[in-house]
């Protein structure tokens, strides 16, 4: 190096430096933990990612007498509860939230092999990837939040024909659809979604997001939620659950 | 042919290390000279959605393209540019519109050479067509539709030949989203590498069949998915820490065209470019502060530290205020090469290079280690184990975190990059040094927890 030299402070501001919260993600975490001796070492396995841990804590659980399929929602859902509400508030971040995933699907995997009955699925959606397109690393977290917010997800993939989307819904009847596209080039394939799906006369909400597309884009088509983050995809699922039709899911999600 | 495996720096110092100049500089197209003692500016486009709709179309709108580009650089007096063209995935699955492209823009090029005599040359970069819907297909049938299209522009005008592979990105999606350090090394470091020693061989042979340049890779794929995935300061997806041990482990990859017969400029997007560039001694392409056009990213004056072409990466061509895009960040460009070359010119260009690192060293730990003698430090490193992919691209990983862990306090970092940073740490002292052992477990490993992952892409 030459003997330039400064403080960086004159010419940069570090505004994540500045802005980062007090209290460490395993103390925020800690706070919320569900009490219960046989739930919170689920939770806790769940927060830490830990599938191994998760399959033990459930085993106890279960041998103590509880329920599996109860389980799914009084532990599992509680400890993936802490880590949404973590990555909301900016404490952890989303490599986290997959691995809490991953163990979360190990969770509900084991809990289902315990039952007798299978567990009745929150709702079903489809996600995928617009025709043409083939980046698909947002769609893969899309779907991974969802399942593990225990939705039942059919992941039709990357680059899928128009045709492909309707069949899928015809036959599945899902909840939402979401698509994902990345360039401006294919992004048009969700008008067509979109008109095909009211041609069939199915009403279903359809949630863009993906790197090329905007809200004032998805905005052009009537069934279209626009989707911001894939942090939103089990939000919209659950506004559904709860009642939200389009016009309110648009309210919601739409930023301006 | 065989491949040459880098054992030593190509630079006796990192302060040796400038913007357009390389110790082995490359002669292509019309008269320019890329490495030579000048930069030179480097106009990436793409044609708007409706012109891809037929071959007519889309040499129309390559045509324009090419004119607007070479009749504002002669407008504003700038002595040279290089055009580059990232096909849409048409041209490249059809080998001969990509050719006729080719043809189109340089008989352009030619006309201006002719006319003003102005250095210039054309790039060509098809696009990585080697996968079906749910698998790479590195291998197969896509494999001689690629080639086909690199002998079409090749003898048809194109006079650099670049491609961003994607090896290993089957594995690294997984791993990047997952905090796991060591797949980002069996990915980036053994999959691309392997990837790469493969295709760039046989990129190298149609380049020498036809008398033109085998250019270079970038490791878009993977390190930039890391980059964007990690984003701004605010954001909250990846670690910034994480996203540049993924970039320190894709230089070696990087490095792997030129073990295999390429000789640069590299490619604009390989942030990695100037680690590379510290070992393999060749020209290399750039693009930072004025391809804010296609992203965002923290350090866009620093990259400009050691460019030989410097490049806006991708805009879309339609009118602005100032003229088509083309020109408007054409020129930009061109500015700046023109400061480059001013301070090449009057004795200033390692203060010049300086300040332009000094504004972004410290914002961001990925600035921070890409500059250039931090960068060099990391060549080091690789040339130390050359011979063993693996491990090459460990000692990269593994000084990386060194050098943030020691980094100069002017570097700040948030807690989470640091623990980020010590989980990271910790990965990498728990590897083995047996790269037979790496590979048999990590091939276990990763057919069990990804179901798109095929050894036979890799020749295993
Ligand atoms: C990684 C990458 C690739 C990888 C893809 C790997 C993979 N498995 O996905 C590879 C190398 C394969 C690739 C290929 C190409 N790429 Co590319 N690529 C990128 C890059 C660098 C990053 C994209 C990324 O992964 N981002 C991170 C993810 C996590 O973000 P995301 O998907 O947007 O998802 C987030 C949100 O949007 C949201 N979200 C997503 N979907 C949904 C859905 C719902 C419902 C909700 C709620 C939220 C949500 O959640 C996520 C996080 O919160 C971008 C650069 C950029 N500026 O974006 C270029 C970019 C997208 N690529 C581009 C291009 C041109 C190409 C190629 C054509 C290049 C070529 N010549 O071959 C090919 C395309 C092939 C094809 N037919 O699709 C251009 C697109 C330009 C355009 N036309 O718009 C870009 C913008 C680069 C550029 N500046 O020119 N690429």
């Amino acid at each position: 190096m030459t003997s330039l030299d400064l403080d960086p402070s004159e010419i940069l501001e570090r505004y994540n430096v500045k802005m980062e919260k007090a209290m460490t993600p395993d103390d925020a975490a800690a706070e919320l933990y569900p009490k219960d001796e046989l739930i919170r070492p689920i939770a806790e396995s769940i927060y830490e990612g830990e599938e191994d841990d998760t399959v033990e804590a459930l085993q106890k659980a279960i041998d103590a007498g509880k329920d599996p399929i109860a389980l799914i929602d009084d532990a599992l859902m509680v400890g993936m509860g802490v880590v949404t509400k973590l990555y909301d508030e900016g404490i952890i971040f989303l490599p986290n939230v997959m691995m809490s995933a991953d163990a979360m699907l190990d969770g509900i995997d084991f809990c289902k092999s315990q039952a007798k009955e299978a567990p009745v699925s929150k709702g079903k959606i489809v996600c995928h990837v617009a025709e043409g397109d083939v980046h698909d690393i947002g769609k893969s977290i899309v779907t991974a939040l969802l399942r593990a917010n225990a939705f039942d997800v059919v992941d039709l993939g990357r680059d899928v024909p128009v045709d492909e989307v309707i069949e899928t819904v015809k036959k599945e009847k899902p909840i939402m659809v979401t698509g994902t596209a990345l360039m401006t080039t294919t992004m048009y394939a969700f008008k067509a979604v979109n008109d095909r799906l009211l041609e069939a006369g199915l009403k279903v909400p359809f949630q863009c997001g993906g790197g090329a597309v905007n809200q004032d884009f998805v905005s052009t088509y009537e069934l279209g939620v626009y989707g911001e983050e894939a942090a939103d995809a089990p939000k919209m699922a659950e506004a559904i659950l709860a009642g939200a039709d389009l016009g309110k899911l648009k309210e919601q999600f739409h930023q301006h | 042919m065989t491949v040459n495996r880098y054992t030593k720096m190509a630079y006796a110092s990192a302060d040796d290390m400038i913007f357009g100049n390389s110790p082995n500089p490359v002669k292509a197209g019309l008269d320019l000279e890329i490495g030579g003692g000048y930069t030179t500016p480097e106009i990436n486009y793409a044609p708007r959605p409706e012109a891809g709709e037929t071959k007519e179309k889309l040499i129309k709108e390559y045509e324009r393209i090419t004119r607007d580009s070479m009749e504002r650089m002669v407008q504003v007096g700038f002595p040279s540019v290089v055009l580059e063209t990232e096909h849409v995935q048409q041209m490249t699955n059809n080998p001969t519109w990509g050719g006729e492209v080719a043809n189109a823009q340089k008989a352009i090029m030619e006309d201006y050479h002719d006319e003003y005599g102005i250095k210039c040359a054309l790039r060509h970069t098809p696009g990585d067509i080697r996968e079906d819907r749910d698998y790479l297909q590195l291998r197969g049938e896509k494999y001689n539709t690629l080639m086909e299209s690199f002998e079409e522009v090749a003898s048809n005008g194109a006079d650099l030949l670049s491609i961003e592979t994607m090896g290993g990105k089957e594995v690294f999606d997984r791993a990047i989203l997952r905090n796991d350090v060591p797949g980002m090394l069996f990915a980036i470091g053994c999959l691309g590498t392997m990837d790469m020693e493969y295709i760039w061989q046989d990129i190298t042979k149609i380049a020498k069949k036809n008398n033109v340049v085998s250019a270079g890779d970038t490791d878009c794929a993977q390190a930039n998915t890391a980059m964007f995935i990690a984003g701004g300061l605010l954001d909250k997806n990846l670690a910034h820490t994480l996203a540049i041990i993924a970039r320190a482990i894709s230089a070696p990859r990087t490095l792997a065209a030129y073990e295999a017969g390429a000789v640069g400029p590299g490619k604009d997007c390989a942030y990695e470019n100037t680690i590379v560039k510290s070992i393999a001694g060749v020209p290399i392409a750039q693009e930072g502060k004025t391809s804010t056009c296609a992203h965002s990213d923290v350090m866009g004056n620093l990259v400009m530290q050691c460019c030989d072409l410097w490049s806006n990466e991708s805009i879309e061509y339609h009118g602005e205020f100032g003229g088509t895009t083309v020109q408007c960040w054409g020129e930009s460009l061109a500015y700046d090469c023109a400061l480059m070359n001013s301070a090449l010119q009057t004795g200033q260009s390692k203060n010049l290079r300086d300040m332009m690192v000094l504004s972004d060293k410290y914002r961001d730990p990925q600035g921070y280690i890409l500059a250039y003698d931090n960068a060099y430090k990391i060549g080091e490193a690789i040339v130390k184990d050359s011979d063993d992919i693996y491990l090459r691209a460990k000692n990269a990983a593994v000084e990386c975190v060194n050098l943030l862990e020691n980094a100069d306090p002017k570097l700040q970092m948030t807690r989470f990059e640091k623990n980020a940073l010590a989980d990271a740490s910790e990965a990498l002292a728990g590897l083995t040094d047996d790269s037979d052992k790496f590979m048999s477990d990590s091939l276990e490993q990763y057919k069990e927890e990804v179901k798109v992952f095929r050894p036979e892409n890799y020749g295993l």
